[in-house]
Order: structure tokens, then sequence, then C-alpha cells
């Protein structure tokens, strides 16, 4: 229910209208509707999510399967191209559609574990930061200020060189790298409500510490947390398609679009397509999360939502 | 102010601090370096007598003391392959890179700011849609992919532009980058010129809704002086902000670029160092890296706090 | 292999062309584009062999290996050996100077050698092969070694660039390597620090007719889309090391000429019985060869490498000295391997664990893990690790990593003995896990026998055991491809992958 989750005056009260599910829904869905772009973002979000769960019921081929005979196949509205293979095939006759779709599975589950990892710690962090204070506070916003000072790609090469390939390093790497993020925003906002007096206020009158944090500071999370998780995934699914560019992401025969380009590359004056579909692919994923983002931002921050009118 | 400046300034010393700390332990994972430094027929002795002379052979605490006192003069051993000191090879690939990293932020800023503009000056409408949809194509664009295609496109097609290297022109001793930057500059730009549509267009919008230019419309004030006067002005100072971390991510985030066009720079000294397993060398270039980009974050800190009297007061 | 023999018949299609164009002054400018950028145009600092490659542009030794892979006098008239063969006297080339005028003479043989075994020194070893250099007069010197050496002047033919003593002095250490000085076919012009290196013909080489170019250019390209690009739009002349699929993309291109050749490099999953694999099956000869058998590396060839590659027989290739033309691959033989694994007492197979290192070498990742599927089909169950290679190489330099470990050993003076000693010296080799007390016995007589005859018969009784008692599964030697420009004439690369542009013309 994004749109009580924070307030303009940043004073807090116990307004949410107990809406229905349904009703909620019908809300959120005017949103979408009133911001076209929010929308072509979320059927562009859904599209790749679906061919992410649903790969081997949708991919025509097993994305595996080589078939030397029609390698290099070119897409089916060109003049060599088939139907056989609608995207055309790669060095080894794998079928690019295929590989495309489940690329998807990779490109997610790096983007959604690592995303929900780096949530997950950086909200306790944050937390206890923000709430704790004091030295405790001092000493992790140091360590996340060091963090955020450091440039992230050279780190990311240096350490994904170190530790090998696999998807789960490729994971842990962006997830443990992007914590301070979320710490920093989960810090903020318990600040911004410390700071309004409300928890004071709820304390002097007997409420419990866990009760405010989870009745009054996490809701108030949700949404900005939710909007830098859709920009962070999709920094993450860049970011491992570049460590699969320079050979470093999860290993060669997983079909991730990372890997897919780093073949492809070898083609792209003679073969284009091999290298340019992943790469629409990767172009396609991330303007999907970023409208969706954007969109979520807009609808999160009323100040921007009433200059939109 | 000169608090302000001062706790800064403390701040980043141990960040950088703590940068060495990371550096050394990251190296330490990698093994000894010594097997390959040796050629494959040493014998057992040869190689302990290698490692003897490198100091490998001492405690990890003792290396540690060891790697922070060089650091703090500026010495960050020798580089594995080149056998030469890590720094001076940073140093001379330094031009290279920031003659590029200055193109690209020339680029994006002539490209991204008009754009967020163009975009905030009519939030919803259709050049609004476009430019938006400009900047996200320019934030989601893997730049290596698209520095491939620009290749293929423009240099082996076209011809227009050389496919890879840097060349200089000479005026009076001083090197001035030529068309040859074009292309890398151009690739590495685009993610930038992504933020700065976004963040120009939002901070109109924001400052848009302010109540003195809402006055200021009120008063029948055009539209030009509003924007020049007011829009622009306060727009200015998040973006010195931006712009300052941009141009840390360009001088570091140029490792596919300057490996694609073969820009003899820092990033290709990286890519190369990492290639090789030249880990001193990575070090080194990770420590400079975040040198960059702390010296960065504090100048704009700084100008940020001499732009915006609240902060100055404020701290 | 029919595409050796393209590669032949090319080889003698230039040498046939070359008296021809003799004599005529240097004319055009070469562009080669390398993979990495030389860390030092040194031969003792050379880090790999870009390095190597276009430092002897502008060096000499006093032997050279002539294409043929025999070795000629270069700055060395000739040269008699001791009866023993621990000594060697070099008769030295007269009027031969340096680019920068000083005088060719024993004393830079003397300076050289001393140079170049300094403890900072990367090949110091390479030096550190003679005990004395010692000037008999000024175009004299004798240079000894510990016992009878056949390799010298190999090895001075790889890497004793002969230096001016003088220069050298004047400008120390650091000022040589930023302006080196030679006597080679071309001088040294600039180096813009990874970006280009530049050298032009000199005019004053002692060999008439030579180089053929006026100019010579070497640019790093890390990235192979963009050295392919590079070689289409004509930016560059010749373009090094490109993998199968790049050279088949690059065939359709008109105005590019590609070729291929085997280069002198053995990949292998070797064995241990001197750590890990003390009491482990593989000690056993027979599981040895059984699992030789029970690899299918013809397979692995054409399906991770389209076909181009060669299948090893041993640690000797066909371009090295004493190769034994009648030993053949061991083949894919599953019976055979089962009936082995029977006979050494393993009917059900054994487990063991096995590394290989990752972001080293082209694809092998994926032979490991076709190797494990195919010892895993005859009952062999390993536990694959896949280590980054600086990693990996520290355990294997310490003896540390599992009983069956995969890599790959180059060689490059034409004669595997280096390449045979380092691999199977026991303790006393560091990347060495293997001892063996015949095959211990066969190298030391090689080392010791400075008749070429006799000792390419000491290698091919050496491969025929070492097919009976295999300390290796061999696995193959690979193919690399490069793309030149129609115009250029007569580059001749070689199996070492190295090359002298002295020949080499441009139109």
């Amino acid at each position: 229910m994004p749109e009580t989750s924070a307030d303009a005056t940043g004073l807090l009260v116990d307004e949410t209208p107990d809406r229905t599910f349904r009703q909620s829904l019908v809300y959120v869905g005017r949103l979408f509707w009133r911001d076209k772009t929010g929308l072509v973002g979320l059927i562009m979000f859904l599209m790749v999510v679906f061919s992410a769960i649903f790969a081997p019921w949708i991919a025509p081929y097993d994305p595996l399967q080589q078939d030397l005979r029609a390698a290099k196949t070119p897409p089916a509205w060109t003049e060599k191209g088939s139907f056989d293979h609608p995207l055309g095939t790669d060095n080894l006759g794998r079928d690019i559609l295929s590989r495309i779709i489940y690329g998807s599975r990779v490109s997610l589950t790096v983007g959604f574990f690592g995303v929900l990892i780096a949530c997950s710690l950086g909200l306790t962090i944050g937390l206890i930061s923000g709430y704790v204070g004091g030295r405790t506070d001092n000493i992790i916003m140091g360590g996340v200020n060091l963090i955020l000072s450091l440039p992230y790609l050279v780190f990311v090469v240096f350490i994904a060189a170190i530790l090998g390939r696999s998807l789960l390093i490729v994971i842990l790497i962006f997830a443990f790298t992007d914590i301070p993020i979320f710490v920093r925003i989960t810090r903020g906002e318990v600040l911004r409500i410390r700071e309004s007096g409300f928890v004071e206020a709820a304390l002097s009158i007997g409420a419990k510490r866990r009760r405010i944090i989870f009745r009054h500071i996490l809701p108030n999370l949700i949404g900005p947390l939710i909007t830098i998780a859709t920009f962070e995934m999709s920094a993450m699914i860049f970011y491992e398609a570049g460590l699969g560019f320079l050979g470093l992401s999860v290993p060669p025969s997983v079909p991730s679009w990372g890997n897919m380009l780093a073949v492809g590359r070898k083609y792209l004056t003679i073969y284009p397509w091999i290298a340019t579909i992943p790469g629409l692919a990767i172009v396609f994923t991330g303007l999907a999360m970023n409208l969706l983002g954007d969109w979520l931002r807009d609808v999160i921050d009323p100040r921007l939502r009433r200059v939109k009118k | 102010m000169q608090r302000y400046i001062l706790s800064r300034l403390i701040q980043s010393l141990l960040i950088l601090l703590g940068v060495l700390l990371i550096v050394f332990f990251m190296l330490q994972l990698t093994g000894d370096p010594v097997s390959l430094m040796v050629s494959r027929n040493a014998s057992p002795e040869q190689v302990q007598r290698v490692r003897e002379e490198m100091g490998f052979n001492r405690p990890m605490m003792v290396q540690f003391a060891d790697f922070m006192t060089g650091a703090v003069v500026g010495d960050f051993g020798m580089s594995l392959r080149h056998r030469q000191p890590a720094m001076k090879l940073i140093l001379e690939r330094l031009p290279a890179t920031v003659e590029l990293a200055t193109v690209a932020l020339l680029m994006a800023m002539v490209i991204g700011i008009p754009l967020g503009l163009l975009g905030g000056s009519n939030p919803g409408g259709f050049w609004d849609t476009l430019c938006r949809l400009a900047g996200l194509i320019g934030q989601t664009i893997p730049n290596f992919w698209l520095a491939l295609i620009l290749i293929v496109f423009f240099s082996v097609g076209l011809g227009w532009f050389p496919t890879f290297g840097r060349e200089t022109c000479t005026v009076f001793g001083i090197h001035l980058p030529t068309r040859s930057v074009i292309l890398p500059a151009f690739a590495l730009c685009l993610f930038t010129t992504g933020q700065l549509v976004r963040f120009t267009r939002a901070a109109v919008l924001e400052i848009k809704n302010e109540d003195y230019v809402r006055t200021a419309y009120s008063k029948g004030i055009g539209d030009r002086q509003i924007y020049t006067r007011h829009i622009l002005r306060n727009a200015a100072i998040p973006l010195i902000s931006i712009i300052g971390v941009q141009f840390g991510y360009l001088l570091s985030g140029s490792i596919y670029i300057e490996t694609i066009f073969s820009w003899p720079g820092i990033g290709n000294l990286l890519a190369e160092a990492i290639g090789n397993r030249d880990f001193a060398l990575v070090q080194a270039i990770a420590f400079f890296a975040s040198l960059t980009v702390v010296i960065l974050n504090l100048l704009t800190d700084i100008a940020y706090g001499l732009a915006d009297p609240r902060i100055r007061y404020g701290d | 292999m029919t595409r050796r023999c393209c590669f032949i018949l090319l080889t003698l299609s230039l040498v046939a062309i070359t008296p021809l164009a003799a004599m005529a002054a240097p004319q055009g400018t070469l562009r080669v584009a390398t993979t990495t950028m030389p860390n030092a145009i040194d031969l003792p600092m050379g880090a790999e062999r870009n390095a190597h490659n276009v430092s002897w542009q502008i060096y000499n030794a006093l032997t050279w290996i002539n294409d043929e892979g025999k070795v000629v006098p270069a700055l060395a008239e000739s040269w008699t050996i001791s009866e023993n063969g621990a000594e060697y006297t070099f008769k030295l080339r007269k009027g031969v100077k340096f680019h920068n005028g000083e005088a060719f003479n024993a004393n830079s043989v003397v300076a050289t050698w001393e140079r170049g075994k300094q403890d900072k020194m990367q090949w110091k070893e390479k030096f550190a092969i003679a005990k004395y250099v010692q000037k008999v007069d000024e175009y004299t010197v004798k240079i000894g070694a510990e016992g009878p050496s056949p390799l010298l002047l190999r090895v001075i033919a790889e890497f004793w660039a002969m230096i001016p003593p003088r220069y050298y002095q004047q400008m120390g250490e650091n000022g040589f390597l930023n302006h080196p000085v030679g006597t080679g076919p071309f001088m040294f012009k600039e180096w813009k620090k990874g970006d280009r290196i530049i050298f032009e013909a000199n005019p004053d080489y002692w060999e008439d007719g030579y180089p053929k170019v006026k100019r010579l250019i070497f640019r790093p390209i890390p990235e192979s889309t963009t050295r392919m690009a590079a070689i289409q739009t004509g930016e560059v002349d010749i373009v090094t090391r490109l993998s199968s699929e790049e050279a088949e993309a690059l065939k359709a291109v008109p105005n590019v000429k590609m070729i291929n050749y085997p280069v002198d490099r053995v990949y292998y999953i070797a064995f241990n019985n001197l750590t890990s694999g003390k009491g482990q099956p593989t000690e056993s000869s027979l599981v040895r060869k059984a699992m030789n058998y029970a690899v299918d590396v013809q397979a692995i060839i054409d399906a991770l490498f389209d076909g181009y590659g060669r299948q090893a027989t041993g640690l000797i290739t066909p371009g090295d000295w004493g190769y034994d033309e009648e030993i053949e691959p061991f083949g894919y033989d599953l019976k055979k391997a089962g009936e082995l694994l029977n006979a050494a007492g393993y009917p059900d197979g054994f487990s063991m664990g096995f590394a290989c290192p990752s972001g080293a070498y082209t694809n092998f990742e994926q032979v490991c893990e076709a190797i494990q599927g195919y010892l895993g089909a005859v009952g062999i169950e390993t536990d694959l690790n896949l280590m980054e290679s600086g990693k990996y190489w520290d355990l294997e330099g310490k003896k540390q990593l599992p009983p069956l470990f995969g890599d790959s050993w180059s060689e490059a003076t034409g004669e595997a003995l280096p390449r045979l000693k380092g691999a199977l010296g026991g303790m006393d080799a560091s990347f060495s896990a293997w001892s063996d007390p015949q095959i211990h016995k066969l190298l030391d007589e090689i080392g010791r026998t400075v008749d070429d005859e006799a000792r390419a018969k000491l290698y091919v009784e050496l491969q025929r055991y070492m097919q009976e008692n295999p300390p290796f599964i061999y696995l193959y030697e690979p193919v690399t491809f490069e793309a030149v420009n129609p115009k250029v004439k007569d580059y001749r690369p070689r199996a070492a992958e190295n090359y002298y542009l002295k020949y080499t013309s441009i139109e």
C-alpha cells in the first residue's frame, strides 16, 4: 500500500485506512493506469519473470542442445532465417530464443537473491544503526561510507577474479557490496521517524520498542526499500552481464546473457545476432525495472506526484 | 566552515585507511604470487629464495606493517609482471584515462542536462517521455556491448573513426584529444548521461514546485527568466555533487571501454593486471581508484558546502 | 592433419620467394597487433612470449634457431665444443655495431651473461646455465657449463640477447630498459606505454638485405573482437592469437588472409606419486593406462576446439627434436580401459580428487569437466575442483594439489628437455608431482649427450617408456590462428608462437 507509506510532513500517525485487499488492488491498478510508463514497465517485467519461471515449458529447445548443422542460422525475419529458430542459433547451433529464456533465470536469480540478501542484511544493520545510535552507529556508518567510496566495478572484478566462477559467488559478491545502500535508506528513515518525536511519544505512553519497529518503522520502509530494490536488481543484472563479458561470472556452460554476449562478440562482424539479441534482452530487462522503479518512486514520494498532476 | 572541512578531511583519511586494509587482505586471498614470478623450470630452492627476497615468507602482520608504511609514502610495491613500481605504471597511464573521462563527462553534460531540462519543463508530455526514455536506455544499455557495436558500425562499416588506440595532437606541448576519443567517450558517457537526465529533470520539477518560483510565475515573470534566474541556478547545486561522483565513476568505470578500444589508460592496465594475476598491481590500482573517488567526494562536499549556506552553518 | 600440411606448404612457398626480394631498400610500415603490452623490451626481463617476440626484432644472440629448427651461427661465426661437452668456444663475428655505434665484441657476451644471471631477472636460470663466460681475446669467448650441456646453444639462441656493455653501464638498468639498444635488424625509436612501440630499420644491419620494412609498429589490442575489427579496417597488418571461432568468422572477409599452425604446447592431466597421490590406485601403471584409454581426446578436440588440435602422444611434440614418428596416441577404448582396471584390481573403479585451473587456458574448464565425465564412465569418480589459476599454481608449486590435476606446458627451444625435466623432475622440480627412476635416468642421459643423433635415440626410448608407464593422461596440442593482410609477404610464425620480422615485407 504505497500511498500511505511515507507522509510528506514526516509526522507519522496511524492513519492507514483499513482498505480491503481488493480495494488496494484497484487503487494500485488505477495508479498504474494514470502513468502509462509504469504500466509498460510492469508488463515488460512480468514478461521476464514469466519466462524465467516457465522456462522449461515455453522454451522451444533445450538451451544446451547443440546442432552443429543448424549453427549460425539467422533470425526468422531475415532472408535465410526460419521459424524453427525464431531468433536464430549461436555458433554451436543452440537455439538463441531458448537460451534467452533460460538466461532470464540466471539474471533474475542473481538480481533477486542478491537484492534479497543485501536488503535483509541492510535492513537489520540499518535498524540497529539508527535505533541504537551512538558508537555502534558511528562504526556502522564508517563501514558503509568505506564500501560506498570503493570503486564498485574494480572491486567486484577483483573479488570475482580471486574467487572463481560460480552462481553462488556472483550472488554473494553483489549482495555484500550492495548492503550499504540499504543500510543508508533504513537508517535515514529510522532517524527521520525518531526525530519526529513520535517514538518518544509512543515510548512515553508505554509502547514497546519492538512494537514501534514493527508497527511504525517497518511499514514506512517498505516503499523506499522496494523502490531501491528494483533499481539495485536492475544494476545487478547489468553487472552480472559485465562479469560474464570478462569471463568472470557463472561457468561458461550456463546459459546466461553475459556468457552469451561474451561468446557472441567474436561473431559480431559476421553473425551479429548472436551477440545483439542477449544485449537487447539486458536492455529490455533493465528498461522494465527502471520504468517500474521510477514509477514506484513517483508514487511513493508524494511531492513529486503532486507535481505530475 | 573550517570545522566542516576538517571533519570531512578526517573522515576521508579514515576511509582511505580502511581501503588499504581491504586491499591488503584481499591480496592475501590470492595465494603466494611467487609461482607466477619464477619460470616453471625453477627448482624448489630457487622458489624459496625468491620468496625470501620478496619477503613473502614473513608473518602477515609484518608484511602488513611494511605495506602500510610504503603506502603512506606512495609506494605500492612492485608490479609482479612489469617489475616496476606500481605507482609509476599507474601515473604513466593517468593522462589517457583523464582525457577519456573528461571528454565523456563533457559529452554527458552536453547531452544529459538539456534533455533533463526539456523533460522537466513539460512533465508528462511527449518530449518528457522521450527524454526519460533516452535517459533510461542510456542507463541500462551495457556499455561494453554498445562499444563493440559502435566499432562494428562506425569503424568497420562506415570507417569514420579508428577502431582502437589513442591518437593525440600536440599543440604548444599540450596533448589534445583527436577523433579517436569520440567512440570510447560516447560509449562511456551513456550511463552518466542517463543519470544527468534523471537528476536534472527531478531537480527542475522540485524547484518549480518551490514557493518562490510559484510566486515568480504568479507575478507574470517570463519562462526564460525564471529558468535562468531560479531554476538553473538552484538545480546546479545538486548537479555539482552528482557530476563529482560521476567523474569518479568515469575514471574507475572505464575498465571495459578502455580494454575494448585498447585505450592506454588505467582501466586497460587493470584488466591486463587481472588477466595476468598481477595482484600487486591490481591492489595499487584499486587503492588509487578509491583515492580518486574519496578526493572527488571531498571536493564536491566542500563545493557543496560553499554553494549552500545551510550546510555551512549546519555542521 | 591437412591443415598442418597447408602451413608447411605456405612456409615453403614463402622461403622460395625470399631470394628474389633481397637487396631492396627497406620500405613501408608493418603494424603488428599483440595480445598484451610487453612489460619490457628485453629478454631476461620480458614476462612472456609477446615481450620476447617484440624484443628479438632489435637484438641478436650468438646463435639462432632457423625456421627448420636447426641451430645456426648469428653473432658467433663458428664454435667448437670441448671433449666433455661442457665448454663451448665461440668465434665472434667482426665488424658488427650496436645501434648506438658501440662495437660488438667479447665484452658484450660477458656483460650480457652477468646482467642476465642477476637474481632480479625473470629468466635468470637461462643465464645461470653457464657457470662461466670467459673472454679469450677481442673476438673469442668461452662459455662453460657445469657438465655436458647439449641445450646450451638453443638456450643462448632464445635468451642471450647481446647488449652493449658501455651503453648499459652509462644508462643503468632503468635507462637501458627505457631505451634498449641491440645489434638487431630494427632499432628502438619510441615506446608509448600501453599504446605502441615503434622500431625503425637498422641501416647498418650486418645481414645484407634485411630488414625489408622501414618501420615496425607493435600495438597491444587485448580485446579479440577489436583485433578482428582492426585487421578488417586495415589499421593493423598482422593479428596474432585468434581462436578457431574467430578465425572462422574472419574467413569470409575479403582482404584478410588466415593462417594457422600447431603450437608447441602440451595439455595433460598429471598424476602424483610424491605427495597426495601416494598409496593411490594411480601408482599402478595399469590404472594410468586405463585412464588414458578412457578419455576420448579426439571428441574433446572436435567439440571444444572445432577439430583444431592434435592428440598428444606424450610430452614431446612433432616439432621437437627426437620426436618418435611411430608413436600413436592411446585413443578412446573403453574395453581396454575396463580390462586394465580389472587387471589392476579395481573392477569397480575408485574415487579420487581432481583439480584444474580456471581462467588460464582456452576452454580448459570444459575440458576438465568432460574428462570428469569420461572417467566417471569407467567408474572413476572424481571430485573436480576448479581453482583461480594464481592460487592453483601456488599450490602446484608447493605440490599440494589433489592426485589428479590438469595443466599445460609450452617449450620454445625446439627440444622437450626443459619441459620434461620441469614436469617429471620429481622433488627437484617445483612443478613436478611425479618421480620415476627410469625417467630420471633417461633424462640425465639426454642432458649429458651432446651428440644430436644419440640424443634423438634416447628421446625415442623415453617416449616408448612413457607410453607404457604414462605419468600423465595425455590430452592435446593446440592450434593457433592468425590473420594477416594479404599485402604482407614472407611472415613466418613458428610453433613456439615466435616470429622474426626481418624477412617480412609489405607491398
